[in-house]
């Protein structure tokens, strides 16, 4: 398991300062050269982590920061702590993740890639050591997912800073939430979040923000009651099945909702279910199961359908 | 599956009592503009500004592209405005004449009395890979061009689309055939007479079996073409000639989120897609501001700005197409 603790050792230290970031603003060509040479040198690896997520119709960005497949983003992207999310490199390989703990209250949120690594990852600026007005670049799937296009990159200024808010001048769309805004040296900084009224403004989750809840959110914690996420509304879960104590053990199915997720998961009427989140199947263990869950959350169901056994764990839809 | 992208949402500017950077040392402040003077010379010869007789305000830019009075600029814009003067450098020219046009580009040439003017070099091919610094106009004032800093921030691709040729009725399918359901105000349909009801028989000799088959049809054209209808109306049989329009004409562009989060038509150029090949960059741009040339920090010539697409893209035609566009667009002299 990789702690924030060890994500340091992977660390190295920070670069020297680019003399671009203590002047007021480019005095010649050659400041803005370096910027540039600055940005290049640190963007192939950074391109190579960023990552576009794709869920239930909606797409958002976020990025790669351990080679096993730790991925930083916004909480409003997840929405939802524990769903499964398909990950999309720039290449367009496609991998499967899940999402971690997130905090609604500053817009953060973990999400681990479940297939194999190695994967590539940037480097966090752990020390916060990014300061007002500091050249920076951000990127994302602006838009979603265009393999012709790939990544968008944008370069600015940090030009605000707040306890759980920074703002940069880097322009921002719908489809870049929860992509990384990095300083010079190619270190993440943040976490592109919402935008103000002007294309100028462009507000991100600080490392700071990830930092203060890394273990809670690497734990899958849903955080807080903000505006970024909703919790799931303990009893909005919907199965779709009418179930009876079964002579033999367990639930036998007597009726299914048309179209419902119990009709997707291939349960049938005369099927028994077994088991029900690990417990055995009674029909007051169902239903405080179900008086406990919410729309989206998931219920581990073991059943028989005829001679074959079955298992599945099904996300539940919203109660009609 | 339509995959949309996750709201961003519009959040309050922070506090002011937050440690804030002074707007002048932005990427877009006048500081900033000032580090890129040995830029703005040639943006300053090199740009034509196109302003609207009627408000005297400043519509589109252009591109100056010989000594002798050639400009390149965006046809679709110039096309908006009935009369206008150009000024280049300091200078105002009150004679502009349309020379040609090109659609698949949107370019348009014009000819203005001038000699002694400094084009840009189409003859130059430039490597501009991701995070190059490219600069572009900004806002103009009368006698000086401003420079506006952004990067290369995408592949160069196609940009597939275009502005499809449309009727301007909406079909109404039948078992008995295709029938108009609907006219838009204004569209070649109502110019042409088409009526409410009228059944849709043959289009340009060819029977049309259904809606999907008169679409396709239409897909084949572009705007400006004139379709030949056989329109059966109650029991009388007609022909009508339809001039077809471009979509954005008629409709307006997309409006989807992204759209509205980058300003909708104040600040988006209406024909944004449909280009062979482009280069994309991060300058905040408007429609207003395309047009013109585009320089690396050497000076050199890199392509003309053709569409703010939205918030965070605009699209330029890179400077080794359009030595060919202008050549073509020459023969019509």
């Amino acid at each position: 398991m990789v702690t924030a603790a060890s994500l340091m050792c992977g660390l190295m230290a920070h670069a020297d300062r680019p003399r671009f970031n203590d002047k007021e603003a480019p005095q010649s060509l050659d400041d803005f050269r370096e910027i540039q040479k600055a940005l290049q040198e640190n963007l192939e690896r950074a391109r190579a982590a960023t990552v576009c997520l794709q869920m239930g119709g909606g797409s958002g960005s976020a990025v790669i920061i351990s080679v096993d497949g730790l991925v930083l983003t916004a909480a409003h992207v997840t929405s939802k702590v524990d769903q499964e999310i398909t990950v999309v490199m720039e290449d367009g390989r496609k991998l499967k993740g899940v999402s971690l703990g997130l905090n609604s209250e500053t817009d953060s949120a973990m999400l681990q890639i479940i297939d194999d690594g190695p994967f590539p990852f940037v480097e966090v600026d752990l020390d916060d050591s990014t300061k007002l007005g500091d050249w920076v670049f951000s990127l994302g799937h602006s838009g979603g997912f265009d393999k012709e296009r790939g990544i968008n990159v944008r370069v600015g200024r940090l030009v605000r800073q707040a306890d759980s808010t920074i703002q940069s001048d880097c322009m921002l769309i719908g489809g870049d939430s929860g992509g990384p805004l990095f300083n010079m040296a190619g270190e993440l900084i943040g976490i592109h979040s919402r935008v103000g009224a002007s294309r100028e403004e462009s507000m991100h989750v600080p490392l700071r923000e990830f930092q203060a809840h890394w273990d809670e959110l690497k734990e899958g914690k849903f955080i807080g009651s903000g505006g970024f996420a909703k919790k799931s509304i303990p009893g909005s879960g919907f199965l779709g099945v009418i179930t009876e104590k079964a002579e033999e053990g367990g639930l036998r199915v007597t009726e299914i909702w048309e179209e419902s997720v119990a009709e997707k998961a291939g349960l049938k009427v005369g099927d028994r279910i077994l088991e029900v989140a690990g417990e055995e199947a009674t029909e007051k263990g169902m239903s405080s199961k179900l008086a406990e869950l919410g729309e989206g959350d998931k219920l581990k169901l073991k059943w028989i359908s005829g001679d074959e056994s079955k298992e599945e764990t099904i996300q539940l839809g919203k109660r009609p | 599956m339509k995959i949309t992208t996750i709201a961003l949402l519009i959040a309050f500017a922070l506090p002011a009592a937050a440690n804030s950077l002074p707007s002048e040392r932005r990427k877009n402040g006048p500081l900033i503009q000032v580090a890129l003077g040995p830029v703005q010379i040639s943006l300053q010869e090199s740009s034509a500004v196109f302003y609207n007789n009627a408000t005297s305000g400043p519509f589109i830019y252009g591109t100056v592209v010989s000594e002798d009075g050639l400009i390149l600029t965006k046809a679709s814009e110039l096309e908006e405005i009935d009369s206008y003067y150009v000024r280049i450098g300091t200078k105002k020219y009150r004679s502009v004449v349309v020379v040609g046009r090109n659609d698949v580009w949107d370019v348009a040439l014009v000819k203005i009395e001038a000699t002694g003017l400094l084009p840009v070099d189409l003859n130059k091919e430039v490597d501009l890979s991701h995070g190059t610094w490219v600069v572009s106009n900004g806002a103009t004032e009368r006698r000086f061009r401003r420079p506006r800093p952004g990067i290369v921030s995408a592949n160069k691709r196609e940009i597939p689309g275009g502005s499809p040729a449309v009727l301007g009725v909406g079909l109404d399918s039948k078992d008995d055939g295709v029938f108009v359901g609907s006219i838009t105000e204004k569209s070649g349909a109502e110019d042409a007479g088409l009526k409410k009801g009228d059944h849709l028989v043959k289009v340009d000799g060819t029977e049309i079996k259904d809606r999907d088959g008169l679409i396709a049809y239409l897909k084949t054209k572009v705007p400006d073409d004139v379709i030949k209808l056989e329109v059966k109306r109650e029991e009388e049989t007609m022909e009508l000639e339809v001039t077809l329009m471009a979509r954005h004409k008629l409709y307006g562009g997309s409006k989807s989120r992204n759209d509205q989060l980058s300003g909708g038509e104040v600040q988006q150029s209406p024909r944004r897609t449909g280009f062979p090949m482009v280069f994309q960059h991060e300058t905040m741009l408007t429609r207003r501001t395309v047009g013109g040339p585009i320089f690396t920090l050497d000076n050199e010539f890199v392509g003309m700005n053709i569409a703010a697409v939205n918030r965070v893209e605009a699209f330029a035609i890179p400077a080794e197409e359009l030595a060919a566009i202008v050549e073509g667009l020459k023969k019509d002299l």
